[in-house]
């Protein structure tokens, strides 16, 4: 490769700092480097990531068996009584509850809160989304690089709320808030009020970073690139920063508003002062319905990566899965009352119904698309790739798995079931975290010059996808079967389903820590990257694995398009290693 | 519109693996068809995806030296093709979705209208002739009577069951529902007629069923008789997080022959011994919460000892302490924050209004009769017993 001698020659790797731990600490707590800036992200958000997990598997083994009380007579001949079940009950004084349901109310919370705010929103656009966007787009940086950093700070503030208020306890309104049981529970405490701002300031690192990128976008392609000539990846944080933009500060003033009704009982949500609680519903899923697609955007933007990279194809339909991007992002700001369906009037329900069908169409295009992307490619299957196909598998299955909900005769079955809890990991984990998974692989090389093991990806990636289909496809029967959500314990006949789903949960656990081991080996040992592995023709496989401090020697000029790789050699290739057909397609 | 057979034999085996059981009514049946029709609809369009998918890795595998063949990257036929597929399929699914909503949300004019109150943690069904269902059920009872029939007495092991509401509808009736919780957000739920709706503190809200008619299998144990007759009973689940208990917020919903079901609330309606009513108010309304055996629970327990109990000083949370007499507990019933028992928090909802003089009465009683301190003692032979008991265990 003949940019990896010259790399110390021409330019300085973005993490070659000064020497000495503390200048590199301050040179990384100062930085307002975007790649830098990405990579602290990352580790936070896989932080939460792994503190929103171990609440997940809590909740999963206290749901391992159904809680009963039991009379029996012990040896001495006297009547005595125990409990059964009651996994987390240890947990009680250590979190100051009152019993062991409430020890599981505030678990689950915690899983909810942690996983919504503090993970999956901020997890692709903030990490990989700021390692790459500028990059990509041919850019030194972003176009605020210091803004970029403050939403950092705000970020790490936000996440500090929330785990004070954790350490204090924890909150057990369910990650929802939903009034007026939120503005009463644990009324003489502070936890629910410091979670309410967590999540308050956790906001304001959101509408920073998506207007960052929004001007990014704008203002800063590389000559040459045309709206039409972006990655696929770009399009989708760009969808989904317009909706940071303009749904954050919704929740923001409705979390505000809810701190104030808590604090100061001024009357807006709860009945007894007149106020309406189902007011509070509506304010949160206008924001929270629209933060779905900032879930799941910046994911199917990876997935058209991967997608065309690892099998050598123009992605199919690039129009339309740009515009489809834009669409859902339009659409997705008026079907919020399809988290409503049970608690408003017939006339709204049936137009939300009917609203929410609309979104789904854009949706499916996407996932025709990806599939037509496969058809005579070259196609490796390697961890990326293989992401990329579970996440075709687990998102489809979450997708179809929408229509009954959005059907407004089987929703009054299905809503608040375990059935919605199935559905919404399979788009949320089934799509974002595999999507995910499959973009940190596919960036790593290049993020930090090293190569992982091939092996040790793939065992953990099968892991993770044999253990998510057996926590979550149970789900579904135990929610058509008639098992309400947030529940603590539960009648016998859904103990088997619930006893697979635990074990699953396990089985995941353990994928996701053959990923982590893979990481660390990789990091300490891992082969040197070369600066273009999969052949990608995107601007961030020209430089160097890891990128320079300034991203590129000069400026680049764009000359093809990102998925010409029919007509292309990529950069860094030998033409010998990459044949290109006879006769390439035209576009 | 087909009539649903309630006999589960002749059940699609994917219906039975998915719900367990028909639908208990034609709205339910209704909507479970239109379930499985978008499953299997959802169903044909996965495997041809994945079929295509897994059959592209397989045919289009990468080998060494063979480039990608070239092929469109874009088709506008095959583009719009599969975007009026989906879109005139969603239609249909919306029109058929409001459809079935409309069957399940309107209630038929003659339909039996039944009050339902809400609030953390329990139900009350209050019947038209203003009586309300003193029964309960014990969950696990079978499975813990089949226990002692079988003769398992070593160890002689008893599951006891968590005791829940028994609300009676007739057979083959048209039942609506008016709703309105006390304090949070709830949600009643009966799987078996696939409907659910919040019951939401500022407002009515509600739904319609119509009840089956009795199969020939159908019985259950009348407690009140111990005796098998005809009925079915179904679960009736809280739906919407409301706090501790929410997963024990549960009742059961029984359908049973008319005159079964004429007789039972003629009796409700009628006076009854005001302990007896405040036991069977104790039992629907306020055990999830308070025990009588001197449990601690999330509030005080009713029974008498470690300075519990009528008749007994109240240590508050302010500090000051107050003796528990009859105002107090009227007091603590209709306005219960109003003083609050040192070592609990304040989050039991108010009863001003919800409950008649009687059954304010009712409780008082029955919570005097309980302690042995119980005034009423010398007038009835039962209470006597009690308070022996209570001051036995204490010496």
């Amino acid at each position: 490769m003949s940019s990896t001698d010259h790399a110390h020659h021409e330019g300085e790797s973005y993490f070659d700092g000064p020497p000495g731990v503390l200048s590199k600490v301050w040179q990384w707590m100062s930085t307002v480097d975007h790649k830098k800036i990405g990579v602290m992200y990352l580790v936070a958000v896989l932080f939460m990531f792994f503190l929103g997990g171990v609440s997940a598997l809590a909740v999963r083994y206290e749901l391992l068996d159904p809680v009963r009380t039991v009379e029996t007579m012990n040896e001495a001949g006297e009547m005595i009584q125990y409990t059964t079940g009651e996994r987390l009950a240890g947990l009680t004084n250590i979190m100051g509850a009152k019993n062991a349901n409430e020890v599981y109310n505030r678990i689950f919370t915690l899983h909810g809160a942690i996983m919504v705010f503090m993970f999956i929103i901020p997890s692709i656009p903030a990490s990989l989304g700021n390692f790459f966007l500028p990059i990509m787009l041919g850019a030194k940086d972003v176009a605020f690089p210091r803004l970029n950093l403050l939403s950092w700070y705000i970020y790490v503030i936000g996440c500090l709320f929330g785990v004070f208020s954790i350490l204090l306890g924890g909150v057990d309104t369910g990650w929802t808030f939903y009034t007026p049981y939120s503005t009463t529970t644990d009324a003489d405490h502070w936890r629910v009020v410091l979670m309410i701002l967590a999540a308050f300031i956790l906001g304001f690192s959101s509408i920073l970073t998506g207007m960052n990128f929004v001007v990014t976008v704008h203002k800063l392609r590389a000559p040459g690139m045309g709206w039409f000539d972006m990655p696929l990846f770009i399009w989708g944080v760009y969808a989904t920063a317009i909706i940071q933009v303009l749904a954050t500060p919704v929740v923001g003033i409705t979390l505000l508003l809810l701190v104030f009704e808590r604090v100061m009982h001024i009357g807006i949500f709860d009945p007894s002062m007149g106020g309406d609680p189902v007011l509070y519903q509506h304010f949160f899923w206008f924001y929270s319905h629209p933060v779905v697609y900032v879930m799941i955007l910046p994911g199917m933007g990876i997935v058209s990566e991967l997608l065309a990279v690892h099998s050598r194809k123009h992605i199919f339909g690039y129009r339309a899965i740009a515009f489809s991007s834009l669409g859902i992002a339009a659409v997705s700001f008026l079907v919020w009352g399809h988290h409503i369906f049970t608690a408003m009037g017939e006339l709204a329900a049936v137009l939300f119904s009917g609203l929410t069908f609309l979104v789904a169409i854009p949706t499916a295009i996407k996932v025709f698309n990806w599939i037509a992307t496969l058809y005579k490619g070259s196609i490796a299957i390697n961890t990326p790739m293989l992401y990329g196909l579970i996440f075709l598998f687990t998102f489809s299955i979450g997708g179809l798995t929408g229509l009954p909900l959005a059907t407004l005769a089987t929703d009054l079955h299905l809503h608040d079931t375990y059935y919605v809890v199935a559905h919404f990991h399979y788009t949320m984990m089934g799509g974002t975290v595999m999507a995910f998974m499959g973009g940190l692989h596919h960036w790593w090389p290049k993020m930090f010059g090293k190569m992982y093991s091939e092996k040790g990806a793939m065992t953990g990636t099968v892991l993770v996808f044999i253990g998510f289909n057996l926590t979550f496809f149970t789900q579904f029967f135990l929610g058509t079967q008639g098992m309400p959500r947030r529940y603590a314990n539960y009648v016998d006949e859904f103990q088997t389903l619930h006893m697979i789903s635990t074990y699953g949960s396990w089985i995941l656990l353990l994928g996701f820590l053959v990923h982590l081991g893979t990481f660390i080996v990789s990091l300490i040992a891992g082969d040197k990257a070369p600066p273009n592995p999969w052949g990608g023709l995107t601007l961030e496989w020209e430089t160097e694995s890891p990128p320079i401090e300034h991203n590129f020697h000069h400026e680049p000029i764009v000359t093809h398009g990102p998925y010409d790789f029919d007509k292309v050699v990529p950069p860094h290739w030998d033409p010998k290693d990459y044949p290109l057909p006879e006769n390439p397609s035209s576009h | 519109m087909n009539t649903p057979t309630l006999a589960s034999a002749n059940m699609p085996f994917f219906q039975k693996m998915i719900f367990g059981d028909h639908g208990a009514s034609e709205a339910a049946a209704w909507s479970d068809g239109l379930f499985m029709m978008i499953t299997w609809f959802s169903a044909f369009f996965f495997v041809l995806l994945m079929g295509l998918m897994v059959a592209f890795v397989i045919i289009y595998r990468r080998r060494p030296g063979v480039p990608a063949k070239p092929s469109p990257s874009h088709n506008l036929n095959i583009e719009i093709l599969w975007t009026v597929i989906p879109s005139a399929s969603m239609l249909v699914m919306f029109v058929l979705g409001v459809r079935g909503y409309a069957m399940k949300m309107v209630a038929p004019d003659a339909a039996m209208e039944l009050k339902v109150d809400a609030w953390k943690w329990a139900w009350k069904v209050t019947y038209p002739n203003g009586a309300s269902s003193p029964e309960t059920n014990f969950l696990s009872f079978e499975s813990n009577m089949a226990q002692l029939e079988a003769g398992s007495t070593d160890p002689w092991m008893e599951t006891k069951g968590l005791e829940y509401p028994v609300f009676y509808v007739p057979e083959d009736t048209a039942v609506s529902l008016r709703m309105n919780s006390q304090d949070v957000i709830h949600s009643f739920w009966i799987p078996e007629f696939r409907t659910k709706m919040d019951v939401i503190p500022n407002r009515y809200t509600g739904y319609a069923f119509h009840t089956p008619k009795l199969r020939d299998s159908d019985s259950v144990l009348d407690t009140s008789s111990m005796m098998q007759i005809p009925g079915r009973d179904m679960w009736i689940f809280c739906a919407e997080y409301c706090g501790d208990e929410h997963s024990r917020m549960a009742a059961t919903l029984r359908v049973v022959p008319q005159e079964t079901y004429d007789a039972k609330i003629k009796e409700w309606g009628q006076d009854k011994d005001p302990v007896v009513l405040g036991e069977s108010l104790y039992k629907t309304m306020c055990k999830i919460c308070h025990s009588v055996d001197g449990t601690p629970g999330t509030g005080p327990t009713w029974s008498s000892g470690n300075g519990f109990g009528f008749g007994y000083e109240a240590a508050l949370a302010n500090g000051q302490s107050v003796m528990r007499d009859d105002n107090y507990y009227r007091e603590s019933i209709l306005d219960p924050n109003a003083k609050v028992v040192s070592g609990f928090v304040p989050s039991m909802p108010a009863f001003q209004g919800q409950l008649s003089e009687d059954e304010i009465h009712g409780l008082i009683m029955y919570i005097q009769s309980l302690s042995d301190r119980n005034p009423n003692a010398s007038e009835s032979g039962e209470d006597n017993q009690q308070a022996d008991d209570s001051a036995g265990s204490e010496g």
